[in-house]
């Protein structure tokens, strides 16, 4: 079933064109890897999907309700969340940064409380709550993030790059956070060029590619490019 | 300091988020603003509060009223600038994060103030400092009358002139001690710096 999709999507940055999307339609439950080489356009992507930056052009729908970016809406907001290739963390706690979400939402200080330990418990990070979140590693952080986002319940999870510059360990803890969310049906769209990510069982690709976007082996992506070029898209996709 | 702050930190919040036509020379009109003498802001201040001016009839002059209204305007291009370097100056993914998780702009505006406390706090004593230090505007529209308008800056300029040198340097010193107690309170605030 469509949750997530636009049509006629467009950006651009000054004179260059950085993509072009006829049609991108994401399936509840599915989880996808945006694959494309350094400026392809994979994180502008992911953050107008979340909302933090306006297309040139575009028409978005969620489930049954179309939407733009003029403003982005702030009920969509509740629904999306996007987690940067590095998350940022605010000056508080690591609790505090997990409980965030929860406050903005008015969620009741006892089942903040109850939510925020499940996460911490959730992404393992019961050992670094003590420690101010400046002073966590990267893989720290991001597993941080996770739970940030986890402890939310989002629809969709919009990640950019989510074990880019991680150690090997590192990389293994958040796949395994991600692979925890691949199973709890969020629909997630992880852009990324770890082999270990685009392998996840179930997972299928989009591929940002001369400002194109094609889809591996299950399309629902449409590009403004002729049929036979589309087609030759997809199957370099595969 | 306490009508000053959220005075001026909200409108550097509003300057450094908000696009509108005429911001950038009304950044440079403030910071323009952090160079203006004391005095010449008791002056126009003076002028506006006088009989003949456009506030005459409110009878401020020579009150404690004026006397604030002048620190307002003296502390405000401190808080201002310092509020809208500090905000401008914040890591971009703070104000994307508290976006991305569905804050709304009070709740955003309101993360990025305490995300940058480090620096607003230093804005704060800057503007204190600036305030306390002053004589010219509390001596031109407060009139430095005993017992009403008189504060410890224009009683040191005083009792200096009269010769009375030991008086001068006792109240100095209080002034000192007051000031140093407010600014710790004001570090209390502010916090560890992040690096």
């Amino acid at each position: 079933m469509s949750l997530l999709g636009v049509t006629t999507l467009t950006k651009s940055f000054a004179a260059r064109r950085l993509f072009s999307i006829d049609t991108l339609t994401l399936q509840t439950g599915e989880s996808y890897v945006l694959t494309g080489e350094n400026g392809s356009g994979k994180s502008t992507l992911l953050r107008i999907l979340a909302g933090i930056e306006v297309p040139d052009s575009g028409l978005g729908h969620y489930q049954d309700r179309c939407f733009n970016w003029q403003p982005y809406p702030d009920w969509l907001r509740r629904e999306v969340i996007y987690v940067h290739q590095q998350p940022y963390l605010f000056h508080t706690s690591v609790a505090d940064n997990i409980a965030y979400g929860l406050r903005v939402r008015g969620v009741e200080a006892n089942q903040r409380q109850r939510l925020v330990a499940a996460a911490i418990a959730w992404a393992r990070l019961t050992h670094l709550l003590a420690t101010p979140p400046q002073k966590l590693s990267g893989g720290e952080r991001q597993r941080v993030a996770l739970a940030r986002a986890w402890v939310l319940k989002p629809k969709v999870l919009l990640l950019d790059e989510p074990t880019a510059n991680l150690d090997a360990e590192s990389r293994r803890q958040t796949i395994d956070l991600l692979r925890g969310f691949c199973a709890a049906r969020t629909t997630a769209v992880i852009a990324c060029h770890d082999r270990d990510l685009i392998e996840l069982p179930d997972m299928r690709r989009l591929d940002l590619a001369s400002g194109q976007l094609c889809v591996g082996s299950f399309g629902i992506v449409s590009s403004s490019t002729s049929p036979s070029m589309a087609c030759e898209s997809t199957t370099r996709c595969r | 300091m306490l009508m000053a702050m959220p005075l001026g930190i909200g409108i550097g919040y509003l300057l450094a988020t908000l696009e509108f036509p005429g911001r950038r020379p009304l950044i440079v009109v403030t910071q323009g603003l952090l160079a203006s003498p004391t005095v010449v802001v008791g002056l126009i201040l003076y002028l506006l509060l006088s009989r003949q001016g456009v506030l005459g009839p409110l009878q401020l002059l020579f009150t404690q009223t004026a006397m604030v209204i002048g620190q307002v305007l003296i502390a405000l291009p401190v808080l201002i600038a310092f509020s809208l370097a500090a905000i401008q100056g914040a890591d971009p993914r703070a104000r994307e994060t508290a976006v991305a998780l569905g804050a709304s702009a009070p709740r955003i505006a309101w993360t990025m103030l305490v995300e940058v406390r480090f620096a607003l706090m230093a804005a704060v004593c800057n503007a204190f400092g600036r305030v306390v230090s002053e004589i010219g505007c509390s001596l031109m529209v407060g009139g430095n009358i005993a017992g009403v308008t008189r504060n410890i800056p224009t009683a040191i300029a005083l009792e200096t002139s009269k010769g009375e040198f030991a008086q001068g340097i006792a109240l100095g010193i209080v002034l000192l001690v007051v000031a140093l107690g407010i600014n710790s309170a004001f570090a209390f605030f502010q916090g560890e710096s992040r690096r």
